[in-house]
């Protein structure tokens, strides 16, 4: 059942390119007005060593789709343009500043016998707006989350500032984008929960308050089991990027060390602390270290309003992982860490062996798992959250999918139905390859399912669907 | 508005001689033109006379009745000679400009009430030339128009495609049919491959009109050549074709609907009209109103449904077909863009809905055809079957209540081998026009998934708040069914079943099942 993007179709002669980034660019229309300022215009460019006058021309491209567009509606311009060759997705993140991904449509390489250039087919229809759009939008969040608005930085150090945040940022942010596992997860930007009893929930949040009242600094907590949340004090779409990035790309970053042998060079110095298993994944690796910098990452939040500037501590201890967020214009001092620490470690210690145990009760409760006859995603529009059987794991690198790609494009599909109107509304397919594809929408809850019952007709598809609402939702309903 | 400007021209040798004497290839070609002059001249009313004066006012009759339009300087060589054929030829066409006052296209580009239509189509010529509308007037929309073929080349000069521009609520669709651009801008679900294809239709009502031939013919000797002086006349063809893809479900499905009759009734009629064959004849079609009543073909050729709808769009747009016997150039780009075929077409009585139209290979044939009809009448009245066409003609529809599916509003049924499709009327809520159209957006937004070019479905079921909706398609049918949204899904199951069973017993009356060929 396994497809990761499998390169060589059917036959020898043909090799298949996934969707991959052409380029990537940020503009503001207003720097450049006059003719020969176009340069001006352009703020970051991918890749950089595109001669100038394309960078301009494909910027000035742009900027003529979007002010076409305003000829048939002034306040929706133009979200994506879609050639033979590519989609480019435009976005203005900020007043007069425009993003722009351009993303190659994947294509079959056919080679010819009689020694002609080799054929290319671009295919298409394979890349949906919705996801690519949602993944150009997590781009600039992601931005924002460490580097804040762009008008705050003009403000600050004028357009060189700007530039010189936007090259330091993207130029590695973008090499970690995947597109070809770009998928309906990315339209959702949801978190993933963890379920959870009453008691132990109750133990967790009695740990952050006794935590926020010694260490009055916290402006912000929230708590992470095994990669799900579990509590968080930030609003919203500030905690939507902050799991994005804790998920995809610290966790695994600090993982392997963690999976490593107790022997392993890999693992990092225990520092003769065996009381508790807490170390800090952001800041110093050891704080016993005589050499350590107390140096953490800043995150920007909030910032519509109070615009927040905080410093990001992420501190785990064996599957929990907690974020404590204290404000930029706080010192943070040895002190405070090593106080920090020898609070929050051995407590969290304790408080992830006992999740531990009721996370494997419940499971022996539940019976064996067997492979079901079903996989799904749910997402809840109201409180973000996002359950999926289909994925089996989250990496920095790639999302593993258990489907044919092809199906996760019919869910992508679907969605896109269901973005269109603004009413509770039931999709039911059955695909070529006999699979049904299930979608239900209802009071801001999406729900699809993926159904292997070939023979199966509509009405027994429906009823598993029933069956499938009432075993599994109960836990995510719980936490609304 | 154009007329004036004319009339003060000078005149100019070719015309002297009565003869365009360059490029001989040429003139044959643009002779046959249908502009409207042709259409509407052929305006029949009159007999055999003015037949032959609507035939007597093709392209080399009306340059001689006119002068020459000033910008163009006539006096020199024969290369001259050819963009002056062609101003003569626009010239004779800018008279009819004139009907463009009854369009009413004269709304102002800028405001909210233009942008706001549902779907807004525009031709233009690589030259970035207007050359259609739908809505307000070319010339306010040059300028856009120009950007539009800007957008075009720009991309083509990355050896790109340009095809389709999204934004919220509505997109941009393109498609590139040199020597032309057409851009649909709409705001329905329909996917970019349904738009594209409207757009393909108006293309090709646009070719039948001119044959490709003469199209490129046209540009490649003048490429900033104005087409709207040629097509004067006939925008209303491409109105009334865009409102036909709104609310027909046959352009849809590419099928086309029979009006119901009884099979032994229909065997009389299709014989009548395979007896009254003619030596060029091609095509024998029956319509009521947009029903086919029967199709006669000469052996081993196919009319394809494009081709046929093109011919629906041709007689239901002009009225003048029903004041006697009309005589028309058009070009079947199906069947072949290079060619004109000539059609009679004319209306059995003045106030029925059945229209006879006779495709023929010779532009000669006029009289002919006319005599076809007339022996094909005969033979009708002779075997009683016109009555019972007549009869037939008072219910050319069937409710779906006759069906006897509770909570079943309306479906389309298609059949693949035949290329023939039914369904019933519209009843309640479908009724007004927006109704209508919104059904169909949702017919085509099934028609949509099922047939995506990458990830086609074999069924699907929508449930929504409105109405309920299944689609299913097999190797041999597709069938579409709009349910209330009472309508559970065991019923639409059962549904299927019955409406199959239905079709069986009806398909003598709803179908053609035993076309003939002379």
């Amino acid at each position: 059942m396994l497809m990761i993007s499998p390169r060589m179709a059917s036959g020898m002669q043909e090799k298949l390119y996934n969707p991959s980034l052409l380029s990537f660019f940020v503009y503001n229309p207003s720097f450049g007005p006059r003719e020969g300022e176009e340069e001006k215009k352009i703020l970051f460019y991918h890749p950089s060593d595109v001669e100038k006058n394309e960078k301009i021309r494909n910027v000035g491209l742009c900027e003529a789709i979007v002010q076409f567009t305003r000829t048939f509606c002034p306040t929706k311009p133009a979200k994506s343009l879609h050639t033979q060759k590519n989609r480019q997705f435009f976005f203005e993140a900020e007043d007069s500043f425009w993003i722009v991904m351009v993303v190659r449509n994947p294509w079959v390489e056919k080679t010819n016998k009689d020694g002609k250039p080799p054929t290319i087919e671009y295919q298409e229809e394979e890349i949906l707006d919705t996801v690519y759009g949602a993944v150009l939008r997590q781009c600039y969040s992601m931005y924002k989350l460490f580097n804040g608005t762009f008008v705050r930085a003009m403000e600050t150090g004028g357009v060189e500032l700007l530039m010189q945040k936007l090259e330091k940022f993207f130029y590695r942010y973008l090499q970690t984008l995947h597109l070809q596992s770009c998928d309906l997860l990315d339209v959702f930007g949801g978190i993933a929960f963890f379920p959870l009893d009453k008691m132990t929930y109750l133990k967790i949040q009695s740990f952050v308050n006794r935590v926020e009242e010694s260490l009055s600094l916290i402006k912000y907590t929230t708590f992470l089991y095994n990669d799900q949340l579990i509590w968080s004090g930030l609003e919203q779409d500030d905690m939507r990027i902050l799991y994005k990035y804790l998920t995809t790309s610290l966790f695994p970053r600090h993982s392997e060390p963690e999976l490593a042998g107790r022997d392993s060079p890999l693992r990092p110095e225990v520092a003769g602390n065996l009381l508790h298993y807490g170390r800090f994944l952001t800041g110093p690796a050891n704080i016993k270290d005589p050499e350590a910098k107390f140096r953490f990452p800043r995150i920007f939040v909030n910032t519509k309003d109070s615009y927040e500037e905080l410093h990001l501590i992420v501190y785990k201890a064996m599957s929990a992982a907690v974020c404590f967020m204290i404000s930029a214009s706080m010192e943070l001092t040895r002190e405070f860490c090593e106080q920090l620490d020898s609070l929050v470690g051995p407590q969290l210690t304790l408080l992830a062996s006992d999740i531990c145990e009721q996370y494997n009760v419940n499971r022996r409760i539940s019976g064996p798992e067997k492979e079901p006859q079903f996989k799904f995603i749910y997402f809840n529009h109201m409180n973000l959250a996002e359950k999926s059987t289909i994925h089996m794991r989250k990496t920095a690198s790639v999302s593993l999918t258990s489907v044919h790609p092809d199906l996760m494009k019919i869910l992508g599909d679907i969605n896109c139905d269901f973005a269109r109107v603004d009413e509770d509304e039931e999709i039911i397919v059955k695909a070529m390859t006999d699979y049904w594809v299930v979608g239900k929408k209802s009071d801001q809850r999406e729900l699809y399912v993926i159904l292997n019952q070939k023979n199966a007709n509509l009405i027994e598809v429906n009823e598993e669907v029933k069956r499938l609402c009432a075993t599994q939702f109960n836990n995510i309903f719980f936490l609304d | 508005m154009a007329g004036d400007v004319h009339n003060k021209g000078v005149s100019w040798e070719v015309q002297q001689n009565g003869t365009l004497a360059p490029v001989d290839r040429l003139r044959n070609d643009r002779s046959e033109s249908p502009t409207p002059g042709l259409v509407e001249g052929t305006e029949p009313g009159a007999g055999q006379e003015s037949a032959m004066f609507v035939h007597a006012q093709s392209f080399e009759d009306l340059t001689a009745d006119n002068e020459v339009p000033t910008e163009t300087e006539p006096k020199g060589d024969s290369v001259l000679g050819e963009s002056v054929e062609e101003e003569a030829l626009c010239l004779a066409a800018e008279e009819k400009i004139q009907e463009d006052l009854h369009r009413s296209k004269e709304e102002d580009v800028c405001t909210e009430a233009w942008r706001s239509h549902r779907k807004h189509v525009f031709v233009l010529s690589e030259a970035g030339k207007p050359i259609y509308t739908r809505y307000g007037t070319e010339e306010a929309l040059s300028s856009t128009m120009g950007v539009m073929m800007a957008l075009v080349s720009v991309v083509e000069a990355d050896k790109n495609i340009i095809r389709s521009i999204h934004a919220d609520g509505y997109k941009v669709v393109f498609l590139r049919k040199t020597p032309l651009v057409l851009v649909g801008v709409s705001r329905t679900c329909q996917s970019d491959l349904e738009l594209t294809r409207e757009l393909q239709y108006i293309y090709y009502q646009i070719v039948s009109l001119l044959t490709l031939t003469q199209l490129n013919h046209i540009f490649q000797h003048k490429q900033n050549y104005d087409l709207r002086r040629l097509l004067a006349g006939s925008e209303h063809l491409t109105d009334n074709l865009l409102q036909m893809l709104d609310r027909d479900p046959g352009l849809l499905l590419s099928a086309v609907t029979c009006l119901p009759l009884a099979s032994s009734t229909r065997d009389l009629v299709s014989s009548s009209l395979q007896a009254a064959k003619a030596k060029n004849l091609v095509f024998s079609i029956l319509l009521a109103g947009d029903r086919l009543v029967t199709l006669v073909r000469k052996k081993d050729q196919y009319l394809h449904h494009m081709d046929l709808h093109l011919l629906f769009n041709l007689v239901g747009s002009s009225s003048s077909f029903r004041e006697g016997e009309g005589w028309t150039p058009i070009c079947l780009p199906k069947f072949n863009t290079a060619g004109f075929f000539h059609a009679h077409i004319s209306y059995l009585e003045p106030a029925s809905d059945l229209c006879l139209i006779l495709v023929s290979t010779d532009r000669e044939d006029f009289f002919n055809l006319s005599e076809c009809k007339h022996r094909f009448l005969e033979r009708l009245s002779r075997r009683s079957a016109y009555q019972a066409l007549k009869e037939a003609l008072k219910c050319p529809s069937y409710s779906v209540t006759q069906v006897g599916i509770p909570e079943l509003r309306h479906f389309l049924y298609k059949s693949k081998s035949s290329g023939l499709y039914t369904s019933p009327e519209l009843s309640l809520p479908y009724q007004s026009e927006e109704e209508q159209e919104r059904l169909m957006g949702l017919y085509q937004y099934l028609h949509s998934r099922l047939h995506h070019p990458k990830r086609p479905l074999r069924s699907v079921y929508r449930c929504g708040e409105t109405e309920n909706l299944m689609a299913w398609v097999t190797s041999g049918f597709e069938l579409y069914l709009c349910f209330s949204p009472l309508g559970t899904k065991a019923l639409a199951v059962a549904a299927v079943n019955k409406l199959l069973r239905w079709i069986r017993k009806e398909e003598d009356r709803l179908f053609i099942l035993s076309p003939l060929t002379y």
